[in-house]
């Protein structure tokens, strides 16, 4: 496959360079080629490749490392080890008019830019009429940048890139700015260049444009690369990570009512998982559970189970004491409960599958246990579950 | 790896550079364009009645050279040279909008900024010229071929120096400070206000060593006495700043791509 921007072991560290002694280090450790001693390590051993046609995601928290991600493989600055291999016509647009100098006028500004972005003259004659109709900022075009609004930086920014005609657009977060009309004419475009073979590296924090857009999801994790594939894959991960952490934090609150129950859970088991590689089992269609209960005295306890989100939103359950069901009684205490879910219904994402122990009299929930497994699979639906719908059309209508 | 052959796109940015260089700093405000030629005419006139009148400086009498052009002829290049390196040492922390944000060889920013300055003390230099033959003083107007495949290796010896001083710059920002005294004193210790042949015999081989004495003394030779210069430097000098820019640009990548961090 034709690749266009290759990263192998990348790390960056940022030296510390606070007090001029901290510079001179940091500038002695950039001369002799050692790693600075101490510093923020922001990316650490990151491996990536960049497909022709295939659009790569960059996605994870705050802080993650993205941007620096993006600049290491613009070439805007430089890995504290490791190789950055670019082979493509590259046209970065990293922050809101990056590389507009705010003393100059637009048209300076454009000039300047275009050149970088590797337009020679000639063509930069050729395309300014379009650049100035693209980013539509009229007589202001004349102005110093300084006295643009940030609105008008981006459009003029959007506009030289357009015209550049890169074969990779590297792009941060910048899909949602400006006013309604403008971003149509983004979108448009970068649909336009997406039909054309145009491969995008963009960085964003919407799951939805990523998954509209790439092929191919990188999920950064502190420096690190920690996921990377199929969209879907990784974008789903992500936001079931993301639903378990504030999930997490509800349940250490929760974790203070006690165990002392005499009813256990003994073993649960998922059985019937697609892909014995992934993290978690992933449950295609059916879900069938094994649940193991104990008893002290011997009284069939009561089985409660029930899936729900990885954030903790409960979605459905059951109890054997309202369906009148026994369970298969393995020795004097141990009891023995099989049931099997259709999840066919669930949108993709991460779930609890979660079991109770009660009380004979089914009064007492008196221990519980869950297991997490993934649902798989494309969606461009909202919310938990796939309801059966159908859109009502205007013929129809008319038959009422 | 150094690629000494420019790419095309950094040709055009590098254009892009010069001129908006050359418009800001000398045409858009009037003032700045006439200062261009008023600054070191009124430098030149100082310097002149200091060392002529009060200091009663002598020159090598010969050919009816006078002071003023035997001054004149040095000084504009020293000039040039001089403010090129001091403007250039900002280059990099004065376009930090440009530096960490955008991806480009980030030497074309010292290297058109000393480009600029020298263009434009060029033109001052040839109207000083033409000024002076019309004042009656011997201009060897057949040697400016010469002269001018000299101020190429002139100027390259301050595109190096000015690579190495905004990179240091960067890091010490105390450079600004100090370089302008120390051109000062580069200045003084090169016979441009007075001659060579004022330095006591056994320092003389110390300003030997001094480039920009070389270049003074051949702009000199040429230019007022039409004299092919005779020294062994010539022949060195393509090799020896040839290799002092190289050595400069190597040492300016080295630090690059990790501008951003200390801007």
């Amino acid at each position: 496959m034709d690749t266009l921007a290759r990263l192998e072991n990348v790390s960056k560290i940022f030296p510390r360079v606070h007090r001029p002694g901290e510079r001179l280090r940091a500038f002695a450790s950039i001369l002799t080629g050692s790693e600075p001693s101490d510093g923020a390590k922001v990316l650490s051993d990151i491996n990536l490749e960049v497909f022709r046609g295939q659009s790569l995601g960059i996605i994870g928290e705050n802080g993650a490392g993205k941007s620096t991600l993006l600049k290491v493989l613009t070439g805007v600055i430089q890995p504290t080890a490791g190789r950055v291999t670019l082979n493509a016509k590259v046209a970065p647009l990293l922050e809101l008019g990056a590389g507009f100098q705010p003393e100059f006028s637009g048209l300076d500004n454009v000039r300047m830019k275009a050149a970088i972005l590797g337009l020679d003259w000639d063509e930069l004659k050729h395309k300014l009429d379009d650049i100035l109709a693209f980013a539509d900022i009229g007589e202001y075009i004349h102005e110093p940048v300084k006295h643009y609004s940030s609105g008008m930086v981006v459009r003029l920014g959007f506009a030289v890139v357009t015209a550049a005609n890169p074969e990779l657009l590297i792009t941060d977060e910048v899909l949602a700015v400006g006013d309604e009309s403008f971003q149509k004419k983004c979108i448009r475009w970068m649909s336009g260049f997406l039909e054309r073979g145009g491969t995008l590296l963009m960085v964003s924090h919407s799951m939805y444009h990523v998954q509209r857009l790439c092929h191919r999801a990188i999920w950064l994790h502190n420096g690190s690369v920690r996921r990377s594939g199929d969209v879907e894959q990784v974008t789903q991960d992500y936001l079931a990570w993301h639903e378990q952490r504030s999930a997490a934090e509800k349940k250490q609150r929760a974790a203070v009512s006690g165990n002392d129950g005499h009813y256990r859970v003994a073993a649960v088991d998922l059985e019937g998982a697609a892909d014995p590689d992934a993290e978690l089992p992933v449950i295609e269609d059916q879900l069938r559970a094994e649940v193991g209960l104990y008893s002290p005295d011997g009284r069939m306890p009561v089985c409660l189970v029930g899936i729900e989100r990885a954030d903790g939103t409960p979605i459905y359950g059951i109890s054997s004491d309202t369906d009148h069901i026994r369970g298969a009684q393995d020795g004097e205490h141990q009891f023995r409960f099989r049931v099997e879910f259709s999840v066919s219904r669930l949108l993709p994402g991460r779930y609890h599958f979660k079991v109770h122990a009660m009380d004979p009299e089914a009064i007492r929930v008196c221990d519980t246990q869950d297991l997490s497994f993934q649902v798989r699979g494309k969606s461009e639906e909202f919310g938990l579950v796939r309801l059966p719908y159908r859109w009502l059309t205007s013929e129809e209508d008319a038959s009422d | 790896m150094i690629h000494f052959l420019p790419q095309r796109k950094n040709l055009v940015f590098f254009k892009n550079l010069l001129l908006r260089q050359i418009r800001r700093d000398y045409l858009e405000n009037l003032t700045g364009f006439a200062w261009l030629i008023i600054q070191p005419l009124v430098l030149l006139a100082v310097y002149a009645f200091v060392f002529s009148k009060i200091f009663q400086a002598r020159i090598p009498e010969s050919g009816g050279v006078t002071f003023l052009p035997y001054l004149a002829v040095a000084f504009w290049p020293w000039a040039a040279f001089s403010e090129s390196i001091i403007r250039a040492s900002g280059s990099i922390s004065g376009n930090s909008a440009l530096i960490g944000k955008v991806a480009f060889a980030a030497e074309l920013l010292p290297l058109a900024s000393v480009s600029a300055t020298f263009l434009m003390n060029a033109a001052g230099y040839l109207a000083v010229l033409v000024v002076l033959t019309l004042i009656g003083a011997p201009i060897h107007w057949l040697t400016l071929p010469v002269v001018i495949v000299l101020m190429f290796f002139w100027w390259l010896l301050a595109a190096a120096i000015a690579l190495v001083v905004s990179t240091l710059q960067v890091f010490v920002k105390d450079v600004a400070q100090i370089l302008p005294p120390l051109m000062t004193f580069w200045f003084f210790t090169t016979p441009i206000v007075y001659s060579a042949e004022v330095f006591p015999e056994r320092i003389s081989w110390l300003m030997n060593l001094n480039p920009a004495a070389w270049f003074v003394g051949w702009f000199r030779k040429l230019l007022l006495w039409g004299e092919w210069p005779s020294q062994w430097p010539i022949l060195l000098v393509p090799v020896v700043i040839g290799i002092g820019f190289w050595l400069a640009l190597r040492f300016f990548r080295r630090f690059a791509g990790h501008f951003e961090d200390f801007l």
